[in-house]
C-alpha cells in the first residue's frame, strides 16, 4: 500500500494531512494488541487536531497495554478523488492500515454538519453506511459520541453504537466489554446486547420506534430487556483524577489552534437557555489549581509549544483563576510561554485577566452580550447587563486594546426589531467609548457578529421553533443596514446551513434518508461554504418526501414525545418545561453555585456534586445573578 | 551571538513538512531540547533560524541545512544529541558545526544541488534511450514554462543550470542523478529537469509519478 499512497500523496494539496508522524504520536505493536480502536473525526485534519476530546481519547486509550488508538480525518475533496480513483480505502494516520482492519471505529459528532461526511467516510473505508447491511462480523464496530449524541436519531441508521457523555472513562467501558465479548467468543448481537447494559450506551438497534398515524412520533421504546428506557449522560466525577493528556499530539502542519490546550473545568451552570453545552457538561468541577499548574508545565515540556490556552466554556468563572494565571505567567514567561484565554466573560474583571497575560495587545478581544436588550437577556438567562458590557469594553480599551469583536444571536425566543435595534445600539456605543477613551480614535474597530438561533435538545429552548429563512434574512439585512459607518464591521453567516442543523438538531431517525440521500448526490463538508450546496439539500429532502420545514420551524408541543427522549442528559423535562415558561416571562434563574438549588434535577438523577477547587461546592460569582 | 549550521535528513512522513510548517516544527523541537535559541528583538520575536533552499513537498532531503543562532555556546555534539530526542520521525540531524559570525548567511552561500530521481517501470511508458542524457545536455538551450507568482506563465532556459545528469543502473524504470543550480539567481527543480529530458526523448510522463531525493547542497566555492 505504502508505494501507492506516496504515489496518491503527491497528488494532493496538503499531504501531511494524512502522513502522521507527529510529535508524541503514539505507533503501537500491532498483531500483539488486543483491540485496535481507530477515532475519526468527520473534518478535515486542521479542525480535527485543534479538539481537546481527540486528545483526551488518543491518551486514555493508548495509555493502556492491551489497546491502540488511531486517527483518521475526513479526506479533503483532492485526496478523495485521488482515493476513488485508486481505490485506495481509507487509512488510519499512524499504521497506514485500512480502517476495515480495526475492531472499532469511533466518530465523535462536534456538529450536525459534518454528518454527511461520516458517510463519506464509511464509503471510503469500503464499510457499508448503513448498520444493516454491515454483516455480522466482519465490519469494524461503529460507535459514535460527542455532543450531537445526544440526539442521535438522524444518525441511529447508521451507527451500532452511541456514548452518551463524557468518554474519558466511557471509552474503557467500550475496549473493555469488547475484549470481554471476545473472550467469550460471541457474536455481534450478544457484543451489543452486552454493550446496551452499560451506563451512557446507546444501542439505536434494540429500540422500537413508533409513529402514529399522522406521522407524529409517538414512542422510542426498548425492545429488549438488556436496553433501558433512559440512557443517561456519562459524567466524570473528578476531572482532578481524570485523566488529562500532557503528552498532546503536536500538529505538524498548522492546526486551527496550534498551542497546548489545558482545561480549567468542565461545565457552566450559568443557564444560558439556548446553550446546549450548559447542560450536556454540567455540573461544574473545577480542577485543582495544583493539578493544572503541574500539568501546564508538563505540556509545555512535552510539546514545545509557546502558547498555553486555559480552556472551559467560561474560564473567567473558574474561581482560581487569578492566582492560577499568576502562578502560570511567573512560572512561564521566562521562557517565553504565553497564556491565552479563550472565553471571556463581559465584565471588567475578565479584561484585566487578559491584560495580565497579554502584554502586548495584538489581537482584539471578544465578548458575547447574545441580545440586544435587557428584556431579551433575561429571557435567554444571559446574566450580563449592559453596565457589564460597557465596563469591560472601557477596561479594553482603556488597556490599550483597538478592537473589540461583540457575538450575538438572531432569532431567539420573543425577539423584536426593538431588539435588533439594541445590538445596533450596543455596537455603536461600545464604538463611541472606544473612540473617547483612545489617543487614535480612527483605529477603534467594533465588529459584530451575529449568528443565527437553533434550537437544540435538552435545552429550555428544545420547544422553540427557528426563525424561518426569509425572517432571518430580514434581520440580517435591517442589522446590516444600522450597522454601516467607518469602525464597524458586520458579519453575519447565510441561514441555509443553520436551517439544516435546526432540522438535524431536533430530528429523528427519518432523517437518515435524507442525510443518505444527500450524501449520494454529492454533500460533504458542509459546513464549509465553498462546499455547502443548499439546493442539493432540499432536492434530497423532496426525492424522500421528508418535510424539513416541520423540524426546524415547528413549535414543538410541551406534551410531545421528543425524538431524544430516551437520551437522559441529567436535568428533568420538568425543570426544561420551568424554564421555559420562565423564560417567556422574562424571569431569570440563578446560577446554582451561589448555593440556590434551582432543582434541574441533576445531581440527583447522575449522583454527582457540582465540585469547586479546594472541594468547596458554592461559590458564588460576583457578577451572578443572585 | 553564537552560530550554528545543522546538516539535517527529511524523509518518511516529514517529507510531506511544508517550509513553514518546517520552521514551527524546529522551533517547537529546539524548544523541547531546551536549546538556549536567539530570537529577534521586536514586537513579534521570531526564532533565529534559516533554511536553506527549502524542499519542495513531497521530496525528501538527506543532507539539508539549516542555520542557527543561540544565545550562548552549545556544544555541537550535544546540540545534535538533544535535538534528536525531540525530532519528530523522519528528522534526524547528522551534524552541527559552530560557524564563524562573519560568514555570509546560508542562503546566499548556496548554489548547487544533488539529486536522485526514481520513476517505476509502470509509470515510463518506453525506456529511456541510452543516448537520450547525452543528447539532451548537448542542447545549447532547454526552454521550459513555468507559472510565475503572478499567475503568467513565463518561459526560461534551464540548460545552464543543469550541470550534471547520468543515469543510474536498474532493470526497471527510470534512475539518474543530477546536478543543478539552486538558490536565487538561478534555480532548476528537479521535475521540470527531468520532464525536460523524457520530452525530448518524446517520452510523456506525469511528473506527480517522479520519486526525488535530493542527496546535497552545495556551498559556491569563492572564485
Amino acid at each position: 500500500m505504502d508505494k501507492r499512497l506516496e504515489k496518491t500523496l503527491r497528488r494532493v494539496q496538503k499531504p501531511g494531512r494524512y502522513t502522521g508522524g507527529e510529535w508524541n504520536a503514539v505507533y503501537k505493536d500491532w498483531p500483539n494488541t488486543d483491540v485496535k480502536m481507530a477515532f475519526a473525526f468527520p473534518d478535515v485534519y486542521e479542525v480535527g487536531m485543534s479538539h481537546l476530546g481527540l486528545q483526551i481519547i488518543y491518551h486514555a486509550v493508548n495509555s493502556r497495554d492491551d489497546a491502540l488508538l488511531e486517527r483518521v480525518f475526513a479526506p479533503w475533496a483532492d485526496m478523495e478523488k485521488q482515493m476513488r480513483e485508486t481505490g485506495l480505502p481509507l487509512f488510519s494516520l499512524e499504521s497506514r492500515r485500512p480502517l476495515r482492519d480495526f475492531d472499532i471505529l469511533g466518530f465523535t459528532l462536534q456538529y450536525e454538519l459534518s454528518f454527511t461526511n461520516i458517510l463519506n467516510m464509511l464509503d471510503l473505508a469500503g464499510i457499508p453506511v448503513r448498520r444493516d447491511d454491515r454483516a455480522a462480523d466482519v465490519y469494524p464496530l461503529v460507535v459514535a459520541g460527542g455532543p450531537c449524541a445526544f440526539n442521535p436519531e438522524p444518525l441511529a441508521d447508521f451507527i451500532d453504537v452511541f456514548i452518551i457523555g463524557e468518554g474519558e472513562d466511557a471509552v474503557n467501558d467500550l475496549l473493555d466489554t469488547y475484549l470481554e465479548s471476545q473472550r467469550r467468543g460471541e457474536d455481534r448481537r450478544q457484543l451489543l446486547l452486552r454493550m446496551a447494559g452499560i451506563s451512557g450506551f446507546y444501542v439505536p438497534s434494540l429500540y422500537r420506534v413508533e409513529y402514529n398515524d399522522r406521522g407524529k412520533l409517538e414512542a422510542v421504546k426498548p425492545a429488549v430487556a438488556e436496553a433501558p428506557a433512559v440512557v443517561n449522560k456519562r459524567v466524570v466525577t473528578d476531572l482532578s483524577e481524570a485523566v488529562f493528556p500532557t503528552r498532546p499530539l503536536v500538529p505538524v502542519i498548522e492546526a486551527v489552534h496550534n498551542r497546548a490546550m489545558l482545561e480549567v473545568q468542565r461545565g457552566c451552570t450559568r443557564g444560558c437557555r439556548f446553550c446546549q453545552a450548559g447542560v450536556i457538561y454540567r455540573p461544574v468541577r473545577e480542577k485543582e489549581p495544583q493539578t493544572l499548574v503541574r500539568q501546564a508545565e508538563e505540556i509545555i515540556h512535552n510539546t514545545g509549544w509557546n502558547e498555553i490556552s486555559l480552556s472551559s466554556l467560561s474560564t473567567s468563572d473558574y474561581s482560581q483563576i487569578k492566582s492560577l494565571i499568576s502562578e502560570l505567567t511567573g512560572s512561564h514567561t521566562e521562557a517565553g510561554v504565553n497564556i491565552s484565554l479563550p472565553s471571556l466573560r463581559v465584565d471588567a474583571f475578565s479584561v484585566d485577566l487578559a491584560k495580565e497575560v497579554q502584554k502586548v495587545r495584538r489581537s482584539s478581544l471578544t465578548f458575547a452580550p447574545e441580545a440586544g436588550t435587557q428584556r431579551l437577556r433575561d429571557v435567554i438567562n444571559k446574566g450580563v447587563t449592559e453596565n457589564n458590557l460597557m465596563e469591560a469594553v472601557s477596561a479594553a480599551f482603556a488597556g490599550g486594546w483597538q478592537a473589540v469583536k461583540l457575538y450575538f444571536m438572531i432569532g431567539l425566543p420573543t425577539e423584536t426589531d426593538v431588539d435588533l435595534e439594541g445590538i445596533a445600539d450596543l455596537a455603536r456605543r461600545v464604538l463611541d467609548k472606544g473612540r473617547s477613551l483612545s489617543r487614535s480614535p480612527g483605529r477603534i474597530k467594533v465588529t459584530v457578529s451575529v449568528s443565527s438561533f437553533v434550537p437544540k435538545s435538552h435545552t429550555p429552548f428544545q420547544w422553540e421553533p427557528q426563525d424561518n429563512m426569509d425572517e432571518l434574512k430580514r434581520k440580517q439585512a435591517f442589522l446590516k443596514q444600522r450597522m454601516r459607518g467607518r469602525g464597524l464591521v458586520f458579519n453575519y453567516h447565510d441561514p441555509e446551513g443553520s436551517f439544516l442543523e435546526a432540522v438535524f438538531s431536533r430530528g429523528d431517525r427519518r432523517l437518515a434518508a435524507v442525510l443518505e440521500a444527500a450524501w449520494r448526490a454529492g454533500s460533504r463538508f458542509d459546513g464549509w461554504s465553498e462546499f455547502f450546496d443548499f439546493g442539493r439539500w432540499m432536492k434530497a429532502f423532496e426525492a424522500t418526501g421528508i418535510d424539513p420545514v416541520g423540524y426546524a420551524h415547528r413549535r414543538f408541543e410541551y406534551g410531545e414525545i421528543m425524538p431524544w427522549d430516551h437520551i437522559g442528559a441529567g436535568m428533568s423535562k420538568k425543570y426544561l418545561e420551568r424554564e421555559h415558561r420562565r423564560a417567556l416571562d422574562g424571569e431569570i434563574t440563578p446560577d446554582c453555585r451561589a448555593g440556590n438549588c434551582p432543582g434541574c434535577g441533576l445531581c440527583p438523577t447522575l449522583e454527582v456534586k457540582p465540585r469547586l477547587a479546594g472541594g468547596e461546592t458554592i461559590a458564588p460569582l460576583h457578577d451572578s445573578l443572585q | 551571538m553564537h552560530r550554528y549550521m545543522i546538516r539535517y535528513s527529511k524523509k518518511g512522513p516529514a517529507r510531506y513538512t511544508a517550509h513553514l510548517d518546517l520552521m514551527r516544527e524546529l522551533e517547537r523541537s529546539m524548544r523541547r531540547a531546551h536549546l538556549p535559541v536567539a530570537f529577534s528583538e521586536g514586537f513579534n520575536p521570531h526564532l533565529k533560524l534559516s533554511i536553506a533552499a527549502p524542499l519542495p513537498v513531497g521530496t525528501e532531503g538527506l543532507a539539508e541545512l539549516a542555520e542557527v543562532e543561540m544565545t550562548r555556546p552549545v556544544e555541537p555534539d550535544q546540540m545534535a544529541e538533544s535535538l534528536n530526542a525531540v525530532l519528530p520521525p523522519g528528522l534526524k540531524v547528522w551534524e552541527v558545526a559552530e560557524i564563524s559570525s562573519t560568514n555570509p548567511a546560508l542562503m546566499a552561500a548556496l548554489d548547487q544541488a544533488a539529486y536522485i530521481v526514481q520513476l517505476d517501470g509502470e509509470d515510463l511508458p518506453v525506456p529511456l534511450p541510452d543516448a537520450a542524457i547525452e543528447e539532451f545536455l548537448a542542447r545549447e538551450c532547454v526552454e521550459v514554462r513555468r507559472r510565475g507568482k503572478d499567475g503568467k506563465e513565463k518561459v526560461r532556459d534551464i540548460r545552464p543550470g543543469i550541470i550534471k545528469i547520468e543515469a543510474l543502473p536498474g532493470d526497471d524504470g527510470l534512475g539518474l542523478r543530477m546536478e543543478l543550480k539552486t538558490g536565487s539567481v538561478m534555480n532548476v527543480r528537479p521535475a521540470e529537469a527531468v520532464t525536460a529530458l523524457l520530452e525530448h526523448a518524446g517520452i510523456e510522463i506525469d511528473s506527480a509519478d517522479l520519486e526525488i531525493t535530493r542527496t546535497g547542497l552545495f556551498l559556491v566555492k569563492k572564485k
